[in-house]
């Protein structure tokens, strides 16, 4: 194959790569830029600790809700499962002492399942649902809580060091994303979401039982978070908060957005999702030590999810599923 | 044509310099008549009327109001001005809006006074303007509230209002453009809506468009036919007496092309019966339909646009319940509604030439292909793709269907149109369900991969699969089909063996 030099000093797959995952250059570009700015502190041991801590936290609430973006439908109600769980973790922990933690699986995957059910019988618009989930859940938790945190100690082995150096969540989460990539890529189930995501109507048409796998995309959303939440349960306080933090809200919906799956759903998922995970996280802590004022961080990442809106819904006529 | 009112001479649009939407079309209304515009979907009769509502520019032509030469309107503003005004097919009415309410929609500043509507005002002219056009209905109930016919009259009304206001003097005739007003009404409504039509027609100018060829047989008063963009015939039945044959034919027959099918995939017919359809009936679109289908054959269900041959052969695919009826696949008994899914587990696959539809774009070809047949290029133990599996799968539909494209991992966009349509056939090629209906199998694409299509659904055919066809093409039917059945107005009129149908057609 003949090629102009230009191109011969980049191999093809590395210019196809960075064409389909423009996040790249903007990981790249963060990275570079927060270096040069403030290279004490940003390159720093305690820095790319905090980095790699928050991604583990943000890709672990951002896995299983990117899958319900693939199918073009939204999944907010993590942050829910997470609270509601904690507080559930506390109630059953009388009676069931350290099983209690399997709570908030059974809470994930009842919810998820819920979701698919109302979304797909009563037709009605996932975010707006899922929202006023969230929204219900926290009351919810509010209510069984009486206002206070309710710590549940005892869960410390889930995050004990093993290796030095790596946290252990970290090792955690990597089988997990793994399963929840091995599912999207290399199964039928998979296949199915990123049709209905890409064509509904294409794959009603093509003999797919879409409300099916509209409610499977919602369990497994709600089965990723709640393994999710079990993870970082300790890690998180092992209590409940009980006031909403919209952060924890958006977050991972930006990381998801910014990784390049459209929300218009049809291609990204999971792999995308831990890319856009990073690139935030990196991008988050750069403006955290910079001298700007703390709310900025607000407002950038407000302008950084509508941009990512912006470019991942322009390239999904040019995007592949990779 | 002296005494026209409104009359458009030589007007030609193309779309981006390629499609010839309308070719040098000239007609004419005159005062207070009823001018029929029919021709198939894609013909051209939208475009026209957008034309003189002014929401497209021609390329050409020239438009005559009361004889005199004037510019094509810009906005439909403008054309409310020279007395033009459309009644869309649908959507045109608002439910939740007062009958006065949507009657002065978008004129409200007309009544506005210290920036306060006059509604009292409003509500009297309302009630003014529906009794002189015979409108039997409320001023002040919600559009929602009346029955459909009523509906329309009222946007009728509204049309005609909207000339006056714009106008500004009651002596231009309004001409009203009616764009298949029909549509969602049934029987009695429809002859409601013409008989008010007739009294209306004293005061306005009406341009009909429709496709049902007895509604507009009966009640305008000329009727031209668009065919692919150019006026292929005007009928004036005042002076000369017509049969649905005639319009029918001016309506679909379409110049034979220079194609003939070496392909000969007729006579494999054999006497195991797949389908049988009894009575299905699905009211307003399709009435006793009645039919078996044998192992290896091939039927067409032929008729204009309208005439409910696509609802059929959506119910048989799951995209429509029917009401009344049995369909029996294979010796069992279906239900009226089951959505497509259930149909392919019992062995009918629907294939739609659109590709928008049909393809996910955004994928590479071997995604597409595999994605039906995905019980072949699962694991044994594991419920795993078989990506080895799935490449080869997928080059031998390419090659099989002579695909052109790079590689299979290529993006279904990137594909030309036939391409595309090979595509979407490949995968019910691998997948080779008991039945395959076809709903319009070939449309916009080239005479070179049409051959290749018709070539691999013989191939199946010839496998003992059987299909159900639709097409806008009667070419097709003459390839393809072993028996035609007719259809027109929802019913079964004829049932018809491919050379009876070549007569009929004249092809």
């Amino acid at each position: 194959m003949k090629r102009s030099t230009g191109n011969r000093l980049i191999p093809a797959v590395i210019v196809r790569t960075l064409k389909e995952q423009p996040v790249i250059i903007a990981l790249i570009a963060v990275f570079v830029l927060f270096s040069i700015l403030f290279p004490d502190r940003f390159l720093s041991f305690l820095n790319f600790k905090t980095i790699l801590r928050q991604f583990i936290t943000l890709t672990l609430f951002a896995i299983g809700p990117s899958i319900v973006v693939v199918t073009g439908s939204l999944d907010l109600s993590y942050v829910g499962i997470w609270m509601l769980g904690g507080i559930l973790v506390w109630l059953c922990m009388p009676v069931f002492g350290l099983l209690s933690i399997f709570v908030i699986l059974l809470l994930g995957v009842t919810t998820g399942f819920v979701i698919g059910v109302i979304q797909t019988k009563a037709k009605i618009p996932s975010f707006i649902l899922t929202l006023s989930l969230l929204v219900t859940y926290w009351g919810l938790t509010a209510l069984l809580s009486g206002g206070y945190p309710r710590p549940v100690r005892g869960y410390g082995f889930i995050t004990t060091r093993l290796i030095p150096y790596i946290p252990t969540t970290l090792l955690w989460s990597i089988p997990i994303i793994a399963a929840a990539i091995f599912i999207m890529k290399c199964t039928k189930i998979g296949t199915y979401l990123y049709a209905i995501g890409s064509n509904e109507e294409g794959a009603q048409l093509a003999g797919i039982n879409v409300d099916k796998y509209k409610i499977l995309a919602f369990t497994l959303s709600g089965l990723f978070t709640g393994i999710g939440s079990m993870i970082l349960f300790q890690h998180l306080g092992g209590s409940t908060p009980v006031e909403l933090n919209l952060n924890t809200v958006v977050w991972p919906l930006v990381a998801i957005v910014l990784g390049g799956t459209p929300l218009m759903g049809g291609s990204g998922g999971p792999q995308r999702t831990i890319l856009g995970a990073f690139t935030f996280c990196v991008f988050y802590r750069g403006v955290y030590i910079s001298p700007l004022h703390p709310y900025s961080v607000q407002l950038l990442v407000g302008l950084l999810l509508i941009v990512s809106i912006i470019v991942s819904a322009r390239g999904l006529k040019s995007v592949t599923i990779t | 044509m002296d005494d026209s009112l409104l009359a458009v001479k030589g007007v030609s649009k193309t779309f981006g310099g390629v499609v010839h939407a309308l070719d040098d079309i000239s007609l004419a209304a005159r005062r207070n008549e009823i001018v029929g515009i029919v021709g198939e979907n894609g013909a051209g009769k939208s475009t026209l009327m957008k034309i003189l509502v002014g929401v497209y520019p021609p390329d050409k032509g020239e438009l005559y109001h009361k004889g005199e030469k004037v510019p094509f309107p810009r906005d439909p503003k403008e054309a409310a001005k020279r007395g033009i005004s459309i009644v869309y097919q649908e959507k045109g009415v608002i439910p939740w809006l007062k009958v006065y309410q949507f009657l002065f929609l978008g004129h409200e500043d007309k009544y506005v006074k210290f920036s306060k509507l006059q509604t009292d005002k409003m509500k009297k002219q309302a009630a003014d303007i529906l009794e002189e056009l015979h409108v039997k209905c409320d001023a002040e109930v919600f559009m929602h509230e009346l029955p459909l016919s009523t509906q329309k009259m009222v946007e009728i009304a509204r049309a005609i209002l909207s000339v006056r206001l714009e106008s500004g003097e009651d002596g231009t005739t309004p001409i009203i453009i009616l764009d298949e007003p029909t549509g969602p009404l049934n029987d009695e409504e429809r002859r409601e809506l013409f008989s008010d039509l007739l009294e209306m027609k004293k005061n306005a100018s009406f341009f009909f468009i429709s496709h049902i060829i007895p509604e507009v047989r009966e009640f305008t008063d000329r009727v031209h036919v668009l065919r692919d963009g150019k006026l292929v015939a005007n009928y004036d039945f005042s002076e000369e007496k017509i049969e649905e044959e005639d319009l029918f034919r001016a309506i679909v027959g379409r110049e034979s092309s220079e194609y003939i099918s070496k392909v000969e995939i007729k006579g494999l017919a054999s006497k195991t019966v797949a389908l049988t359809a009894k009575d299905l009936t699905k009211k307003g679109h399709y009435y006793d339909i009645t039919f078996d289908l044998h192992e290896g054959e091939c039927v067409g269900i032929f008729g204009p646009a309208g005439s409910g041959k696509s609802q059929i052969i959506r119910t048989i695919a799951g995209i429509m319940s029917f009401e009344k009826g049995e369909l029996v696949v294979n010796g069992q008994k279906l239900k009226a509604s089951e959505l497509p899914y259930v149909r392919l587990k019992k062995g009918i696959g629907y294939f739609s030439g659109e590709t928008g539809k049909e393809l996910f774009l955004n994928w590479p070809i071997l995604k597409n292909i595999s994605f039906v047949n995905m019980q072949k290029i699962l694991g044994k133990f594991m419920p795993v793709i078989n990506f080895n599996a799935e490449r080869k799968m997928a080059q031998r539909i390419v090659q099989l269907l002579r695909i052109r494209t790079p590689s299979v991992n290529t993006d279904c966009y990137s594909l030309s149109g036939g391409n595309k349509q090979k595509v979407s056939v490949g995968k019910w090629v691998e997948r080779k369900p008991d039945i395959l209906l076809l709903d319009d199998p070939t449309i916009g694409i080239d005479v070179g991969a049409r051959e290749d299509i018709y070539e691999v659904l013989s191939e199946m055919k010839k496998s003992g699969i059987c299909m159900i066809l639709v097409s806008d093409d009667p070419k097709e039917y003459s390839i393809l089909c072993d028996r035609i059945m007719f259809v027109m107005d929802g019913r079964i009129q004829k049932v018809l063996s491919p050379d009876e149908f070549r007569k009929v057609v004249g092809i």
